[in-house]
């Protein structure tokens, strides 16, 4: 801006505050810090944090911060021009022992051990694509970061840590392509999730069936795994109170939820047909949120009765943000048994799903992500906040903003009719045939 | 950990961090005498990291001589409580410096977006601004 300013964050985000602010051009930022947290605390209570010394430096708190705005500059704090910014040699040599710890100490990996990229190894995966090793083919950013970019030996270098196939790295690539890191910044520990269509599936022997979502093929497995390494490696994601805030974490981090569709089994359109592509495309869809959740537990689900699967997805959806989508996950014994109530196509369930699950008013406001995203937008005008947020608090409003939040897939081995249910949003479908 | 090291993780150059040294350079010795011949034998394996960009240095605005007679924003950025404790920062100031003027501003849009009018408003009417965040 051109006048002065001072930063104040609580203490929890330093690492963060500070780290940004350097990678932002500005490494030596005067920025002060309260107690943690702020959210939940009375104005007296953070009155007595006002007054109070900054607890990273121990000095008082507006001291530092009316300092912060009239102490002259230093020489370093004037300093202009271009840092560079190294992260080592291109290669290490040590034995496999050292080198396994080594990546590990140095955040390469998800902790789990990883198949050493050697020279043989990362040449054998670039064999799985057309594509040059040198090709820059992508930014990424683990948030609000300046992004990183990344050429296909990078992948493959991921790729073989992660324990894949030559024959899945176009997978990656396309992966790759988007930018999108499984690993996100937010206090609020994403999940990520994709699905595979197109005969693909079959070529690289991905699991549809029994334990679709398991630990049940290499494909499924380590596709899902790589999608994590390369976060951390290409986009610099997944460093604890840098670039990953996430307060409790997420499981699903460690494979992100690897869907290939079953679309034998399936009476409806794949995934990747609803959205453009042909039927003999392989497409990977890639989507964020924040969990998945099993749907037996679900209001209408008794053994007892005829299951009205349309009624326990809306239970189960009515429990989810819908800042997120809301993603059916169907064995196909729910898919056909929907079919059969009536739902011939994914989209006469989802038109359902959303004039039927709904929230009060007061409800809505209620909840977190409203405030934090959806109220000002409402403040701007955007729809249907706007209307939302002028509605009283009795009125009755659809739980998701729109249609469109919603997402069907098919997935699982008939062993039994039990359908899953994810909060995420869908984000973007990118072809894999492109980078075979 | 302090600042300077912090930084240093970073990877950046000793340009501007004269004496840091970036952690990932080259892996430590292996353990002599304790693993057998095979498993001496020595690999060579790519770093997986992708390009940093380059950081382009931002000068800091002066400061101001003193804050008595100036106007001082205080911007929220919309998370959860900020505007909260800037209201009673607000107090303080009233209290310790009656001559400051001070602006209570929320930011538009949630906390990830930006608000060049706001920005070009406090630029025009403003002398130093304090940006408060939350959790």
């Amino acid at each position: 801006m051109g006048i002065p300013s001072v930063p104040l964050v609580t203490k929890a985000f330093k690492d963060l505050a500070i780290l940004n602010a350097g990678k932002r051009g500005m490494p030596l930022e005067r920025i002060c810090f309260t107690p943690h947290p702020v959210w939940g605390k009375t104005p007296e209570e953070l009155r007595v944090y006002v007054d109070g010394p900054d607890p990273i430096t121990g000095k008082p708190l507006m001291k530092e911060v009316v300092d912060g705005l009239t102490v002259p500059l230093s020489a370093d704090e004037k300093k202009t021009g271009i840092v560079s910014v190294s992260v080592g040699p291109p290669t290490f040599t040590d034995t496999a022992e050292n080198l396994q710890e080594f990546y590990l100490n140095n955040g390469y990996t998800d902790f789990l051990p990883i198949v050493l990229p050697t020279q043989e190894k990362v040449d054998a995966m670039l064999k799985g694509s057309s594509h040059h090793p040198d090709e820059v083919i992508g930014k990424m950013a683990a948030g609000a970061y300046p992004p990183w970019t990344y050429t296909v030996r990078q992948v493959a270098a991921s790729a073989v840590m992660a324990g894949c196939r030559p024959e899945y790295f176009p997978i990656l690539l396309a992966i790759a392509s988007t930018g999108i890191a499984s690993l996100f910044s937010s206090t609020n520990s994403f999940a990520f999730s994709m699905i595979i269509n197109g005969p693909i599936r079959d070529k690289l022997e991905f699991n549809y069936g029994i334990g679709a979502l398991g630990p049940f093929a290499q494909a499924n497995a380590t596709i899902g795994r790589a999608w994590t390494i390369m976060s951390k490696n290409l986009g610099n994601g997944g460093i604890p109170g840098d670039t990953y805030l996430g307060s409790v974490g997420n499981n699903l981090n460690y494979n992100n939820v690897v869907i290939a569709e079953n679309e034998e089994a399936s009476p409806w359109d794949p995934f990747h047909v609803q959205r453009g592509f042909k039927k003999e495309e392989n497409v990977v869809s890639l989507f964020r949120g924040l969990g998945v959740v099993p749907g037996q537990v679900a209001r209408g689900s008794s053994v007892n009765t005829s299951p009205m699967f349309d009624a326990q997805l809306s239970d189960l959806f009515s429990t989810f943000t819908g800042f997120f989508g809301a993603l059916v996950i169907a064995d196909p014994l729910v898919a056909v048994r929907l079919k059969e109530q009536g739902y011939d196509t994914k989209e006469k369930l989802i038109d359902w799903l959303y004039k039927n699950t709904t929230q009060t008013v007061k409800d809505y406001k209620g909840r977190n992500y409203s405030y934090l995203f959806e109220y000002p937008q409402a403040l701007q005008g955007v729809e249907p906040f706007a209307t939302w947020y002028k509605l009283p608090d009795d009125a009755v409003i659809p739980h998701f903003p729109r249609a469109s939040s919603f997402n069907v897939v098919v997935t699982g081995g008939q062993t039994n009719a039990y359908p899953q249910a994810a909060n995420m949003s869908y984000g973007v479908s990118v072809s894999i045939d492109k980078w075979m | 950990m302090n600042r300077r090291k912090l930084l240093s993780l970073l990877g950046m150059s000793p340009a501007l961090l004269a004496g840091a040294q970036m952690e990932a350079q080259q892996p430590k010795a292996a353990k002599s005498g304790k693993v057998a011949a095979a498993e001496n034998a020595q690999f060579e394996a790519l770093n997986p990291k992708g390009s940093p960009p380059p950081v382009k240095l931002i000068p800091m605005a002066p400061r101001l001589d003193s804050v008595h007679g100036k106007t001082i924003y205080l911007v929220d950025t919309g998370f959860m409580s900020g505007g909260v404790l800037l209201q009673q920062m607000q107090i303080w100031f009233n209290k310790n410096y009656p001559d400051v003027t001070v602006v209570f501003r929320k930011k538009a849009g949630s906390y990830m977006e930006d608000d060049p009018p706001l920005w070009k408003e406090i630029k025009e009417k403003g002398n130093a601004a304090i940006m408060a965040i939350g959790h």
